[in-house]
């Protein structure tokens, strides 16, 4: 695992990835297709519902960013998007059309997601948990309750539909060319997401509790002999990872208007890739944005091929895209450095 | 800077003593680590706290701050009695720790670490000023003289600069007391020397330091004064320059030193193993075993000493068969074996304690019995290759807690359970009993308890007088004087010269680790071809 | 080895720490039995039905716990069929169970036995396909197809082991990411392969076409889908691993490798070598799962195959990774998921409560700290051993 490997192995990689996507576009007929089918769709209202469908993903990223920075790994990202979407729309059905009741349920479901976070930090930072182990124990009960929940209350495990944040134009920048109808005619959770990205930067890098967080994931026997308490840290770290999932879940719900608990349930893996999203970043909030930003715009793209029809290709296979890029770049481009002490107890001396 | 006639007075805190610890009592469960020490540090000065391992300096020191709370007697900082219960106490009242392992977070940078819990801020502490930070941490590097770029990353910076990157943190603090642990463990003779300089000018500034070192060279280059604790106890105060170094030899021993093997040379054997023109790389690609020649015999002790990291740890991997070396020659009793893997060279009889031994040496998830096996999967003696023998590797597990003194007794006590000693012990016995041919001993006794030292030492003569061949590596010079029959020093990859342990004086031992020759010196049997008389020469203070 | 000495090395392989974890396994079940019934019982506040079994304020409470347990347990053992329903589940548990433990007991969590089982499925179900109509369609094609669609199942599910083995052991990407990722990509490549090239085409479901009837494992117990002759090959393989791990050179090799990558290199083994083995031993079994689930239970492959991976885990972590302790985890995990029918149909309790149970018995089962506190309260055990003095510190070593 020397640097001269690595470098050859790079240059292996390089060449075999040319070397596919002249195989496709020379023999598989579909690809020139699609290349037309693609440039076809791209339009203003490709790049809104490219977003909405980013903000699970991007919350659950940037969520796992703070969680993991303070030296807490939560895998259970996916189980909280479920919980709060399932919240969501329950609350939002209970209260049926009555006024705010959008904004309520929104408010309910980062409840909810926080809630389970709050557990799962008691679970892993006091009790002493196994991390990964927690976490995906987070998963599989909220993968059993949706569908549970959603019995108990539809009788069914799929809700009716309950209703959706409408788009919210905003004046003035509604009406840059492109960028305006892209951008400015949005869901509330997409402006919620624009903002937060830059947020989280300056959270991460520019305040104390940003050094903190950081000092706590790397060292936190440094962050201990300093004066502060790693225990708090972690505690804020996992409780922010709970109230983003609460708004990326919500926002995907309250998008759908509607909840699905069969199978992998609404949130179909969105958790999942928004680990990958951050994995892939580094650690960067905007970064995993991007990368949250490129998943998304793989799966609407898929929609609206399907869509347009015509075009040979089939949306599984661009469905697991993202996997396997994730894959390619785990195991042959860069390895991403955890936080030093990520997925270990830490106990104060005392 | 023993040169400053007596300690620098100032009127700062009414007291003479910056530190004054009074009848100080720390015991552990079946342990006094301190017994009744009263020891006093004038303001101004540099004093050196002096005892072997296990004297309980560092149990003193962490009294000192806050760590550990005193069983009896009373800690006084700026004349008034203190309790710390915690290290934050201690800073507060002004005393800051430089511990052996830097408290500094790696990733971040030489002002993230500095400001780290007290940040400066703006916008209501909305925002780290980190342009404050960097400026902060620049005017007090340029008040001590510190050559540092605030915004370099920790773990960029070498060992020496990070070393004062801890010493600017307890300054930005408000230390005025520095204590600081065996600092120049872990530095080259060159940062020795520009640390003792950086202490001279901290106490120019009015601050006080206390070193804890077991090098009595170093002690008396560069402290004021100097306190040596043995077996718990402080034995007494001297001044640095009312004394001499064999006085402070006696005191730190309690008997007259002798420089003595404490067995008899075994009669030798054939020649084991022959290391010819050996060139191993490390981890980053660089050559850090440059071209080694050397042979042990049967029953001899082959010791290797040198400052960490000059190519020992390389040069014992390719030995034992955890490194391909690049080229060169490793032969094993008259066969060659360089190319062989880990488990050949085993199963011909190659025994390895290694140095790092939580993450080499053993599994700590495992308990003792599997940690018996480790490395004897495939011995005759506990397999036929595919089946294990449990039964056979109990009883030998037994046998060595039992000969070896490994405590808790108990083969389904896990490795992680055990102290650092018990878990040296349990290697050491896994490996000794094995019947090596050849044993390989890199730092035998890291971290391990006074006790365990001395079994260990007289185990790994006994292994010689059973007509094995040892080499024997260890940063410590005493330990590979006492021990081997000849020993080579290890400078940048090569070994410097190769002399007879008892013919040498650890003045000139010094000056080989540090890769230069002392004047009228004599050159030893040596490996000739591993030297070179063109090294550059660096007067460096080391003992 | 004479037998006395095999005999004594048996008895103190039983040791403390295995008993302690038995006794954590134990709490963790219990509470998740408690916590599970709270969530019932609260639930049934939200639940619409006619008799409920409680008032309480003018709330109608719609479940007993009580009863639904008992139920539960009915459903479960209560008849030779429910019985039966229980065995299948518990033998195909019992393949998956000791999937995710055999790489566990390596120190590598695999969560990729669900894609394993997908793929080492459907390359079961195509072999024998492909294999089926050149044989006799006897007991003696039988004897030829289902050890080639077992053997076919294990070699798919173990080369898709072997590639996270592969990325984790040279690359160094953390095995629990790259076999969630590997899971999708399994469901995702299968419905395609499926879908639009190796499908039947008579149905509009993705599906392949049914093996012929000579190859499927038919059932002990008629009503269900039971074979004892696949839960007999489960315990066989179940006391196989067990010995792979605690009585040969190899097992112990896989297991240091995990463990302790460099200790092992010390110990004269090549660990990623080691590491891709334990993937590639554990997805095979994951891939024989699948087989058995086509042979057994299916007799075709199809798309969205139950979580029976995910369940493994489970499995796997109330057995505490001990290749024995599978079969008594497997079965309790089987009788939940038979019995689940039973109160969804007598009680009209959603039969994914078991999947709540399954995620709090693992979520109990990994705090056993928590259980340490609850004993360290009642007054049981010590709080700490001594303090090491000065120069002997470096021991003790971290909390893992």
């Amino acid at each position: 695992m020397d640097n001269p490997a690595r470098i050859d192995r790079r240059a292996g990689l390089a060449g075999g990835a040319v070397i596919a996507v002249l195989f496709l576009v020379i023999l598989v007929p579909g690809v020139r297709q699609l290349g037309v089918g693609v440039l076809s769709v791209l339009d203003a209202s490709y790049v809104r519902s490219a977003l909405r469908l980013t903000v699970p993903i991007a919350f659950a990223g940037m969520g796992g960013i703070f969680a993991e920075k303070s030296g807490v790994i939560n895998i259970g990202l996916e189980g909280l998007l479920i919980v709060a979407a399932f919240s969501a729309i329950a609350v939002l059905w209970w209260l049926g059309g009555t006024t705010g009741a959008l904004a309520l349920a929104f408010l309910a479901a980062v409840l909810a997601s926080t809630a389970i976070a709050l557990l799962f930090a008691v679970v892993c930072i006091d009790f002493k948990a196994d991390q990964i182990i927690a976490g995906l124990a987070v998963w599989l009960i909220a993968l059993g309750f949706a569908p549970f929940g959603s019995i108990i209350i539809w009788e069914t495990v799929n809700s009716p539909s309950v209703g959706t944040f409408d788009p919210l134009a905003l004046p003035v920048l509604v009406e840059i060319p492109f960028l305006g109808p892209a951008l400015f005619r949005s869901t509330p959770p997409v402006y919620l997401l624009l903002l937060a990205v830059p947020f989280s930067w300056y959270l991460l890098n520019r305040t104390t509790f940003g050094k903190h967080l950081q000092a706590s994931g790397e060292d936190p026997k440094t962050l201990d002999t300093a004066g502060i308490s790693v225990r708090k840290v972690r505690y804020a770290g996992v409780l922010i990872s709970g109230v983003y999932c609460g708004l990326g879940g919500a926002g995907l719900a309250l998008n759908a208007g509607q909840f699905i608990g069969g199978g992998e349930t609404i949130t179909a893996g969105r958790g999942w890739i928004g680990i990958t999203t951050y994995l892939l970043a580094n650690y960067n909030p905007v970064g995993a944005f991007g990368a949250s930003v490129f998943f998304a715009g793989l799966d609407a793209l898929q929609l609206q091929l399907q869509r347009v029809g015509g075009v040979e290709i089939s949306s599984t296979l661009v469905g697991i895209l993202p996997y396997v890029a994730v894959l390619v770049i785990l195991g042959f481009v860069g390895k991403t450095r955890m936080p030093g002490a990520a997925g270990e107890h830490y106990e104060s001396e005392d | 800077m023993s040169g400053q006639d007596g300690p620098s007075m100032r009127d700062s805190g009414g007291s003479k003593y910056a530190v004054r610890m009074d009848g100080i009592t720390k015991r552990f469960p079946g342990v006094v680590a301190n017994d009744d020490v009263d020891f006093a540090v004038e303001r101004g000065t540099v004093h050196a706290l002096v005892g072997e391992n296990g004297a309980g300096k560092t149990t003193l020191m962490n009294v000192l701050y806050g760590l550990y709370e005193p069983t009896e007697g009373t800690v006084y900082v700026d004349g008034r009695p203190r309790e710390f219960d915690s290290p934050r106490d201690a800073i507060d009242a002004g005393v800051g720790m430089i511990h052996q392992h830097f408290m500094l977070v790696d990733p971040m940078t030489v002002a993230e670490n500095l400001v780290l819990g007290v940040e400066p801020t703006k916008w209501f502490g909305l925002v780290t000023d980190e342009a404050q930070a960097v400026a902060d941490t620049r005017e007090l590097a340029e008040r001590y003289g510190f050559d540092i770029d605030p915004t370099e990353r920790v773990q960029e910076i070498s060992v020496g600069e990070q070393q004062r990157v801890e010493i600017l943190k307890a300054l930005y603090r408000g230390a005025e007391v520095l204590v600081l642990d065996e600092p120049t463990a872990v530095l080259t003779p060159q940062e020795v020397e520009s640390l003792f300089a950086v202490f001279e000018e901290l106490v120019a500034e009015g601050k006080t330091i206390v070193f804890i070192t077991h090098k009595l060279g170093e002690a008396l280059t560069a402290a004021d004064d100097i306190s040596v604790l043995r077996d718990g106890r402080l034995v007494g105060t001297v001044r640095a320059g009312e004394t001499t170094r064999e006085e402070l030899a006696t005191m730190m021993v309690g008997r007259e030193v002798l420089l003595e093997v404490t067995s008899e040379p075994a009669d030798r054997g054939p020649e084991t193993l022959a290391v010819d023109d050996l060139v191993v790389t490390d981890d980053r690609g660089v050559r850090a075993v440059d071209g080694v020649s050397f042979a042990v015999q049967a029953g001899e002790v082959f010791g290797v000493a040198g400052v960490d990291g000059n190519g020992q740890s390389e040069l014992v991997e390719a030995v034992t068969g955890l490194r391909q070396p690049e080229s060169g020659a490793v032969t094993l009793a008259g066969e060659e074996i360089t190319h062989d893997s880990r488990r050949e060279r085993i199963e011909a009889g190659v025994s390895y304690i290694a140095e790092d031994r939580q993450h080499r040496s053993l599994v700590l998830e495992y308990d003792l019995l599997r940690n018996g096996l480790l490395g004897g999967q495939t011995l005759p003696e506990f397999s036929d290759g595919r089946l294990i023998d449990w039964g056979r590797t109990r009883s030998f597990v037994e046998r060595v807690i039992e000969e070896y003194d490994v405590r808790p007794p108990d083969a389904s006590a896990s490795a992680r359970s055990l102290s650092g000693g018990n878990q040296q012990k349990m290697v050491v016995g896994r490996e000794f009993e094995r019947d090596p041919v050849l044993m390989v001993a890199s730092h035998p006794t890291r971290g391990v308890d006074i006790g365990s030292i001395e079994f260990v030492h007289n185990r790994l003569l006994d292994l010689r007088t059973e007509g094995v061949a040892v080499l024997l590596v260890s940063s410590k010079l005493e330990e590979v004087q006492r021990l081997a029959d000849r020993m080579a020093v290890m400078y940048d990859g090569r070994f410097v010269d190769v002399v007879d342990p008892d013919a040498v004086t650890e003045e000139e031992v010094g000056l080989l680790m540090a890769g230069e020759y002392p004047d009228d010196y004599e050159r030893g049997e040596g490996e000739k071809r591993a030297t070179t008389e063109d090294r550059p020469t660096d007067t460096a203070n080391i003992d | 080895m004479d037998r006395e000495r095999l005999t004594r090395s048996l008895d103190r392989l039983v040791d403390a720490t295995v008993l302690e974890r038995l006794a954590i396994s134990l709490a963790a079940l219990a509470v998740a039995v408690v916590v599970g019934g709270v969530i019932v019982f609260l639930s049934g506040a939200v639940a619409t039905c006619r008799d409920p079994a409680l008032v309480l304020g003018g709330t109608a409470m719609c479940y007993d716990p009580i009863e639904v347990y008992l139920t539960l347990a009915d459903g479960a053992f209560g008849s030779a069929t429910n019985l039966g329903l229980t065995l299948q589940e518990t033998t195909l548990l019992l393949f998956t169970g000791l999937s995710v433990a055999v790489a566990f007991r390596a120190g590598l969590f695999n969560i990729g036995t669900q894609g394993q089982m997908v793929l080492g499925g459907l390359a079961s179900a195509l072999a024998v396909l492909w294999v089926a109509p050149v044989l006799p369609a006897s007991g003696l094609g039988a004897l030829v197809a289902i050890p080639v669609a077992v053997l076919v199942g294990a070699i798919v599910g173990g080369l898709y082991g072997a590639l996270p083995g592969a990325m984790k052991a040279y690359a160094d990407a953390h095995e629990v990411i790259t076999t969630i990722m590997l899971n999708f990509v399994a469901m995702g490549v299968a419905f395609y392969l499926v879908r639009n090239h190796l499908g039947d085409p008579t149905t509009d479901a993705v599906q392949t076409p049914s093996v012929p009837e000579f190859v499927r494992l038919s059932p002990t117990i008629s009503g269900t889908r039971f074979s004892v002759v696949a839960l007999g090959f489960g315990l066989v393989t179940a006391v196989l691993v067990y010995l792979l791990y605690e009585r040969t050179v190899l097992g112990y090799d896989l297991r240091t490798s995990g463990l302790a990558p460099e200790a092992a290199e010390y110990g004269g083994v090549n660990a990623e070598r080691n590491i891709v083995t334990s993937m590639t031993l554990s997805g095979a079994l994951g891939g024989v799962a699948g087989a058995m689930y086509v042979l057994m239970i299916l007799y075709r492959w199809q798309t969205s195959m139950p979580p029976l991976g995910f369940d493994g885990i489970a499995v796997s972590i109330l057995a505490a990774n001990n290749p024995l302790g599978v079969i008594p985890a497997a079965l309790l995990f089987g009788a939940m998921k038979g019995g689940a029918i039973q109160i969804d149909f007598a009680l009209g309790v959603p039969p994914e409560l078991v999947e709540v149970l399954r995620g709090l018995i693992i979520l109990f089962v990994a705090m056993p700290e928590f259980f340490r506190m609850l004993g360290t309260r009642a007054g049981y055990g010590s709080e700490e051993g001594a303090v090491a003095t000065d120069g002997g510190s470096e021991g003790g070593g971290r909390d893992g």
